[in-house]
């Protein structure tokens, strides 16, 4: 499983959505999750990279687990997700600073995937922004968490990958088409 | 003679759906048959129980709680079967329950919305059965004033069933006993009704019989036509001229503009099946490998393209034929005689499953299964069952056999055993597996052998993912992470039978737009978490009603032939099957109490306590 999440840490990383250490990843694997080791490089991840904690309830390996792995229980518990996806993508943290609430793709893939996108608070590896995020995850397939970076769901990985490209992708679109209108 | 007849309306709530026009109008008005006695409802919340053989009449306020929790089709059938049916009946005695179901979608600007659904025990396999049919036939249900008829006993004399814009008639159908579906609809249909009936097939209490809808539509698997046999009942037609009430308007159009965005965005949907319909699965399948052949002894068939959707195309003058409300327009028919084409299951099992390359040869098949009213899919695979024992090629004889209730008619399972030769049956819980051989699409093959209602590709729709790439194309040859999917699948699929709608809009829509459409359908919000977990619900109660059966977890398995040589480790499909139930909540196969009480199934779930007490 270490393989596949490390695939798509590259990809996220190579492709420019987040820098080495700003995210983290897991999957769903029967009562457990696998999710990246806080202070991990997504675009290095090995098996010593990785770790299994109880989907259920906080264990001593949530020590060593990312730090966020709080939301990505809460996501599981709350939700048939079985793959997260945390990315610290720049236009998505712009855009979650420019608009409350939501915003609402402009670009057609934006539209057809998602609708609109949720705009959600808390801080940081917080209960409280655990159950904004898995609220808002029962409805979506992905939010922003404000000033903060995108949570995507899947319900295999590369879903939750393309989840999260594509709301960088409609956060992108929209920035530049407001830039202009705005001139 | 007494006709032990129920009609059982459940309406949603106040709330959900205004009391339609008709019956302020006019109070719906029940003519029994022969007696002429009369009830007279005041409004349509109230639910009527008509059962003759107890000489008794009940009008009965609907619960809010199974129209929230269920929501329609298969959800509320389901739901209503388990509460009303006891255990171990038998499913052709006037015990057993036929209900007729349409959902808080059925026939309105929904697309692909114009399903309904049959539910009750299946005489084929025991267990509970679902099974749906597309065409106009539901849409006219709902606009004649009904969302659920309940069909309960049995009458002495051939009946058949009629609504007329909220009047139902229970009449005479003795002329009509003894005639196929063709001439029997084009009885019925006349001043402009639309009829489900059953063939000889049905009459005969042939295990695979199927319930036909307008000529061609069928609710073809578990044989529930045999049961509507059972009951003398040769029809049900039905008209009607009420509106379909929709609670949130404004939001139904935005929610239906996306659907069909994304449904027009979709290659599957709007390009390949709306080309070829859905023959143009037999190349695909065929270049796969996964093409059954010679009874799931091969997985390639040579003369693949003889009998498929671009053969179709090229030597046929065709017609495309479609359900209310579907731009896909999946149906074909030969324009020049008139007659329905097969849909690609049936092509799969009439033609490579037997060892057939004459495309004509299926076309007949077709037609004769639809006339006397026979599942196509078993019929097929029952044929090429009987191929691989007693040798040759000849389709006609064996299924001629099949549709005059001789011994084959039982189905593969039957059959073989009595042979000794259980292993030639390609079925799971004595339902035959479609056209997709599990060896090379292995999330098919869990989904097939934890399915509840026996081999079928519909519960989990792997075909989408593992063989067409959508939403997602993921490696069919490998069980990894498959458990976790195939039972979100399942759970998706329950709740979109129960909306109810054509399984092929989740080509294009996910559980999200299924939750808009019957959030503003029926005027409460659902999120995509509570559509799964009605959809999960259902899942679970169906399993509580097999286990009751004692249907147990030795039956989430698949016929032999598939672990032979290896090329399905028995150990892996154990192993995958174990950490599925560990998704689903189960331990082997029963659900948890835990599970039971987070989805509100405790009452359900009481007889499971005092067994194990
Ligand atoms: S896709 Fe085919 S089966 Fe489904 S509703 Fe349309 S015509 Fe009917």
């Amino acid at each position: 499983m270490w393989k596949e999440i490390a695939k798509f840490g590259k990809k996220l990383v190579d492709g420019g959505y987040l820098s080495s250490h700003f995210g983290n990843i897991s999957v769903r694997v029967g009562d457990s999750i696998t999710v990246t080791r806080s202070g991990s490089m997504l675009d290095e991840i090995t098996e010593a990279s990785v770790v299994t904690v109880d989907l259920h309830k906080p264990s001593s390996l949530d020590l060593i687990a990312s730090s966020e792995t709080i939301v990505h229980r809460e996501i599981y518990k709350r939700t048939s997700a079985l793959a997260v996806i945390h990315a610290h993508c720049p236009f998505a943290v712009v855009e979650s600073l420019l608009n409350d609430g939501s915003i609402e793709p402009y670009d057609s893939e934006g539209k057809f995937f998602f609708h609109e996108i949720p705009i959600v608070t808390g801080n940081i590896g917080t209960k409280e922004l655990a159950e904004n995020v898995a609220t808002s995850l029962e409805q979506h397939k992905g939010c922003i968490v404000k000033a903060h970076g995108t949570f995507a769901v899947g319900k295999i990985l590369e879903e939750a990958y393309v989840h999260t490209t594509m709301m960088e992708h409609s956060s992108k679109i929209k920035y530049y088409c407001d830039l202009t209108k705005n001139k | 003679m007494l006709i032990y007849i129920a009609i059982y309306i459940e309406k949603f709530s106040n709330k959900r759906v205004k009391i339609p026009k008709i019956y302020k109008r006019k109070p719906l008005k029940v003519t029994l048959y022969k007696n002429q006695k009369e009830i007279r409802l005041p409004h349509i919340e109230k639910v009527l129980t008509v059962d003759l053989a107890k000489d008794k009449i009940r009008a009965e306020n609907i619960q809010k709680e199974i129209a929230s929790n269920y929501i329609g089709g298969r959800g509320i059938g389901v739901k209503l079967l388990f509460d009303m049916l006891s255990p171990n009946i038998d499913p052709l005695s006037d015990e057993n329950i036929l209900i007729f179901a349409t959902g808080p979608v059925t026939g309105t600007i929904v697309p692909l919305s114009g399903r309904h659904v049959v539910v009750s025990k299946s005489p084929l396999t025991g267990t509970i059965f679902d099974s749906s049919a597309g065409g106009f036939f539901g849409r006219e249900l709902r606009r004649s004033g009904f969302d659920v008829v309940i069909i309960k006993g049995a009458s002495e004399k051939p009946v058949y069933l009629e609504i007329d814009d909220g009047h139902v008639d229970i009449k005479d159908a003795r002329d009509l006993w003894g005639k196929n579906v063709r001439e029997t609809t084009s009885f019925l249909s006349k001043d402009g009704f639309k009829v489900s009936c059953i063939g000889k097939a049905g009459e005969k209490l042939i295990l695979m019989s199927s319930i036909m809808s307008e000529y061609t539509h069928a609710c073809g698997r578990g044989g529930l036509g045999a049961v509507m046999g059972s009951k003398k009942l040769k029809a049900f037609r039905v008209k009607g001229s009420r509106d379909i009430n929709i609670s949130d308007e404004e939001k139904m159009k935005k929610y239906v503009a996306e659907s069909m965005r994304l449904l027009n965005a979709s290659p599957v949907a709007s390009k390949g099946l709306a080309y070829y319909g859905t023959p143009s699965l037999v190349n695909l399948i065929n270049t796969m490998r996964i093409m059954p052949t010679d009874n799931f002894r091969k997985v390639h068939f040579e003369n693949a393209y003889k009998v498929s959707g671009e053969y179709i195309a090229e030597n046929y003058d065709i017609k495309k034929k479609t359900c209310y409300n579907c731009f896909i327009a999946c149906k074909r028919e030969d324009k020049k005689r008139g007659i329905e084409l097969p849909e690609y299951e049936t092509i799969a099992m009439f033609g490579p499953n037997s060892m057939n390359d004459d495309i004509e040869k299926i076309i007949q098949a077709n037609l004769i299964c639809n006339d006397y009213g026979v599942d196509t899919i078993s019929a097929g695979s029952t044929v090429s069952c009987y191929l691989e024992l007693e040798g040759g090629n000849d389709i006609e004889t064996p299924l001629k056999e099949i549709v005059e209730g001789g011994p084959l008619s039982e189905g593969s399972l039957r059959y073989s055993k009595r042979k000794g030769k259980e292993g030639s049956s390609m079925s799971v819980k004595g339902l035959e597996i479609p056209g997709y051989d599990p060896r090379g699409v292995l999330g098919l093959a869990l989904s097939y052998a934890t399915s509840n209602r026996g081999a079928c590709h519909l519960r989990a729709y792997m075909v989408a993912p593992e063989i067409l790439g959508k939403p997602k194309l993921i490696d069919r040859l490998s069980f990894s992470g498959k458990s976790g999917l195939i039972q979100i699948f399942q759970n998706i699929s329950a709740g979109i039978h129960s909306l109810v709608m054509c399984q092929f809009s989740s080509f294009a829509l996910s559980e999200e737009e299924y939750s808009n459409l019957l959030s503003a359908a029926v005027g409460e919000k659902y999120t995509s978490e509570e559509f799964i977990r009605m959809g999960e619900r259902i899942y679970n109660l169906e399993r509580l009603f097999n286990i009751r059966e004692d249907i147990s977890y030795s039956h989430d398995t698949l016929p032999e032939r598939f672990f032979a040589e290896d090329r399905i480790s028995k150990e892996e499909f154990d192993s995958v099957l174990d950490e599925y139930y560990v998704y689903r909540g189960w331990n082997k196969g029963v659900p948890t109490k835990e599970k039971l009480d987070s989805l509100g199934l405790k009452k359900e779930a009481k007889f499971l306590v005092e067994r194990d007490s």
